[in-house]
C-alpha cells in the first residue's frame, strides 16, 4: 500500500479534512434509518445495552441479596421457586450474583479501556509527531509491547502488589496502551502529511495544538471502534484473572470468580458453571459485534482491523 | 537467507536480554521489599534477615541480576522458599506438558483456520460462508477456560469418554497422553482458531481482488481453483504475521487451561507461585515464557521468509533463489 492511496482515501472519506464538508463521520449517521444500519451494530448495541443496564440495575435492585446465605436453599437447580438460575453451595441466588458480577466487569473494563485509550492515543500522537529518530525508537517499543500477553503482565503485578481488581486494571491498561498507540500512529501520520496541517503550522500553531485540535478529531472514530473491541478483550481477561484467583477477591462478585467457585461442583451442579459463562460470551460477543458494526460506519479504511487484540 | 537468520537471532538475543531486565526490574521494584512480600506481614524478625541473605537481596541489584542470569545458564536458580523445590529442575520438568499443549494447539488451529477462512472467503456471498463467520465471532467470545469447563462436564462427566484432567507423558503412554490432552488442546484452540479464521478470511478476500487471481480466472481457473492454487499461499503470509501476535495469548491461554485441567505445567506452577507471592520463582517462570514466545517468534520469522520470496528479496538484498 502506498502513502498516496491512503492520503486520497482520507481526503475523500473524512469530510472534516476536506474543504467542502464540515460534518464529521459521526454527523453523517444522523440521516440513517435503523433498517439501514449494519446488523452486527444493532445486535451488538442490544447486547451491550442489556449488559450495562443489568450492571446499573444491580445497584438498586437484585432479586435476592447476592451475599445472603440461605443454608436451607443450598445448590438448588435452575428454575427452583424464587431462584431462576438456582443457588450456589452457600444458598446464594445465582441471578443476583450474576447481576452484581456484571458490575465488576463493567467497572474494570470501563476504567482500564478509557485510561488506556487516553494514554495510548497520546503516545501514538507523540510518536507520529516526533522526529524520525524518536519515531523509530518509539514505534519499535510499541511493536514489542503489542506482543506482551495481558495475563502475564497481570501475574507479574499480582506477585509484587498482591492479587485483586487493582492488579487486573493496571495490567489491562499496560497491555492495551501499545495497541492503541500502534493503531493511532499510522492514521495520525497520514493526517499530519495533509496540506491543512502545514497551513496550521504556517499560521503559527504549535505541534501539540495541531496534534490535539486537528489530528485527534480525525482519529476519534478509530478510537471509538478500538475501544469497543478492547472492552470485549478486557471483559475476557478480567474473567480469566478472577478465575485464576489473581483478579477480583472475595467478597467482590465477578463472573470469573463464580466460574472458579463452580469448578469443584462440576459434577453436582453444572448449572453454576453454565450461566456465568453464557453471561461472558454474550457480553463479549456484544462488544465485538458493536465494534464490527461501528467499524463499517466509522473506519472505512479498516485501520483498526489488525489491532492484534484477542 | 543466512543474513535473515543471523539478524533474527540477533534480535532474539537482544529482546531476551531486555525482557529479562524488565522482568527483573518490575518484580524487584514495584512491590517493594521482596523478602517482606514473600514472608507476609507476620514474620519473625530473624527470618527476614535470613531470607534476605538466602536470596542474595543484601547484594547490589546488578550482582543479583548477574547471579540470576548466570543461574539461568548454569541451571541453578535457587530453591523455592515455601515449597522447597529446586526451581530449575522443577521448571525443566514442567516444560513438557506446556510445550505439548501450546504446540498441539498451533498444529490444530493453523490448518483448521486456513481451511475455514478460505472456505468462508470463497463462499462469501453464500449462507455457508456466513455461518463460518458467525461461528468464528462466537468462538472469539468464548473464554478458553469456560470452553474447558464445558468440555469437562460434557465429555468427562456426563459421557465419561475422556479423563477430566491430569497429564501423562506421550513417551510413557501415548494413548493415555492423547486422551488427557484432547480436551485441553481443543479448549485452547477454539479461540485461536476463531481469531485466525477471521484473519485468513479477510486476507483471502483481499487476495481474491488481486490481478493475478483475475489472470488465473481468465486462463480458465474456477474461483475455488484460483483461491486454492494462488490465494492460500498469499493469505498465509498475513496468517504468519497474526500468528506472531497470537503467540503471547496462546501461552497466556495455556496458563489458564493448565489450571482448568490440573496439568502440571509451567502455567500451573506460575499461578501457584503468584498466589504464594514467590517472587523468585515467578521471575524465572516469566522469563521462560518470554523465551518461548521469542523462540516461536523466531521460527515464524523464518517461516515468513520461506512462504514469501518477496520478503526474502527485500531483506536479504539480492535474491538467492
Amino acid at each position: 500500500m502506498s502513502e498516496t492511496t491512503h492520503l486520497d482515501g482520507y481526503e475523500t472519506i473524512e469530510p472534516t479534512t476536506s474543504p467542502a464538508g464540515g460534518r464529521s463521520s459521526l454527523g453523517r449517521m444522523h440521516g440513517f434509518r435503523v433498517g439501514k444500519l449494519p446488523l452486527p451494530l444493532i445486535l451488538g448495541a442490544v447486547l451491550v445495552g442489556a449488559f450495562i443496564l443489568i450492571a446499573l440495575v444491580s445497584f438498586v435492585w437484585t432479586p435476592h441479596d447476592p451475599t445472603a446465605m440461605v443454608v436451607a436453599d443450598r445448590l438448588l437447580p435452575p428454575g427452583s421457586d424464587g431462584y431462576l438460575f438456582g443457588t450456589d453451595k452457600f444458598g446464594r441466588d445465582v441471578v443476583s450474583q450474576l447481576m452484581v458480577g456484571a458490575r465488576n466487569s463493567l467497572f474494570v473494563s470501563l476504567l482500564s479501556t478509557s485510561v488506556a485509550l487516553v494514554i495510548g492515543a497520546l503516545l501514538g500522537l507523540l510518536t507520529a509527531g516526533a522526529g524520525p529518530r524518536w519515531r523509530n525508537l518509539l514505534s519499535r517499543l510499541v511493536d514489542a509491547g503489542v506482543a506482551l500477553p495481558g495475563i502475564l503482565i497481570a501475574l507479574v503485578l499480582a506477585t509484587s502488589t498482591g492479587p485483586g481488581n487493582r492488579a487486573a486494571i493496571v495490567a489491562i491498561i499496560v497491555w492495551f496502551i501499545p495497541t492503541v498507540a500502534r493503531v493511532t500512529i499510522g492514521p495520525a501520520r497520514q493526517i499530519l502529511a495533509l496540506d491543512f496541517v502545514e497551513a496550521a503550522y504556517a499560521y503559527g500553531r504549535s505541534r501539540w495544538y495541531v496534534l490535539l485540535h486537528h489530528v485527534t478529531p480525525n482519529i476519534g472514530p478509530l478510537l471509538i471502534v478500538l475501544g469497543s473491541v478492547m472492552f470485549a478483550a478486557a471483559i475476557l481477561i478480567e474473567a480469566a484473572l478472577a478465575f485464576l484467583g489473581v483478579g477480583a477477591q472475595p467478597p467482590t462478585a465477578s463472573w470469573g470468580r463464580l466460574l472458579q467457585e463452580s469448578q469443584p461442583l462440576l459434577e453436582a451442579a453444572p448449572a453454576l458453571m453454565f450461566f456465568p459463562g453464557v453471561a461472558i460470551v454474550l457480553t463479549v460477543l456484544g462488544f465485538n459485534l458493536l465494534g464490527d458494526g461501528l467499524r463499517t460506519l466509522l473506519d472505512p479504511q479498516q485501520a483498526t482491523r489488525n489491532a492484534g487484540l484477542l | 537467507m543466512v543474513r535473515v537468520i543471523l539478524r533474527s537471532i540477533g534480535s532474539l538475543l537482544l529482546a531476551a536480554f531486555l525482557g529479562s531486565l524488565i522482568v527483573f526490574g518490575l518484580l524487584r521494584t514495584i512491590g517493594g521489599d521482596v523478602a517482606l512480600i514473600m514472608l507476609g506481614q507476620e514474620a519473625a524478625p530473624g527470618a527476614y534477615e535470613a531470607l534476605r541473605a538466602e536470596l542474595g537481596l543484601d547484594q547490589p541489584w546488578y550482582s543479583q541480576y548477574g547471579d540470576w542470569l548466570v543461574g539461568v545458564f548454569s541451571g541453578d536458580l535457587g530453591t523455592s522458599y515455601s515449597a522447597r523445590f529446586d526451581i530449575y529442575e522443577e521448571i525443566v520438568r514442567r516444560l513438557e506438558p506446556t510445550a505439548l499443549l501450546a504446540f498441539g494447539s498451533l498444529v490444530l488451529s493453523i490448518p483448521l483456520a486456513l481451511a475455514l477462512g478460505t472456505y468462508s472467503a470463497i463462499k462469501v456471498k453464500k449462507i455457508r460462508g456466513g455461518v463460518v463467520d458467525v461461528l468464528s465471532q462466537i468462538g472469539i467470545a468464548i473464554p478458553a477456560f469456560w470452553a474447558g469447563l464445558m468440555l469437562v462436564v460434557i465429555f468427562g462427566i456426563r459421557l465419561g469418554w475422556l479423563p477430566t484432567g491430569g497429564f501423562t507423558s506421550p513417551f510413557e503412554d501415548l494413548g493415555a497422553s492423547l486422551r488427557q490432552l484432547a480436551m485441553p488442546i481443543v479448549a485452547l484452540s477454539l479461540g485461536i482458531t476463531s481469531v485466525l479464521t477471521r484473519y485468513v478470511r479477510s486476507a483471502m478476500l483481499d487476495v481474491m481482488g488481486e490481478d493475478f487471481i483475475r489472470t488465473a480466472r481468465a486462463k480458465g481457473r474456477t474461483r475455488r481453483g484460483a483461491a486454492l492454487v494462488h490465494g492460500v499461499r498469499n493469505a498465509s503470509v498475513s496468517l504468519v504475521t497474526v500468528g506472531t501476535l497470537q503467540l503471547g495469548s496462546l501461552l497466556a491461554g495455556t496458563v489458564v487451561i493448565e489450571n482448568v485441567f490440573v496439568i502440571p505445567g509451567i502455567g500451573r506452577l506460575l499461578v501457584t507461585s503468584v498466589l504464594g507471592r514467590e517472587v523468585i520463582v515467578v521471575q524465572s517462570l516469566i522469563l521462560v515464557i518470554l523465551l518461548m514466545i521469542l523462540v516461536m517468534n523466531f521460527l515464524l520469522d523464518i517461516a515468513y521468509v520461506l512462504i514469501d520470496p518477496r520478503i526474502r528479496d527485500s531483506q536479504g538484498g539480492k535474491a538467492i533463489v
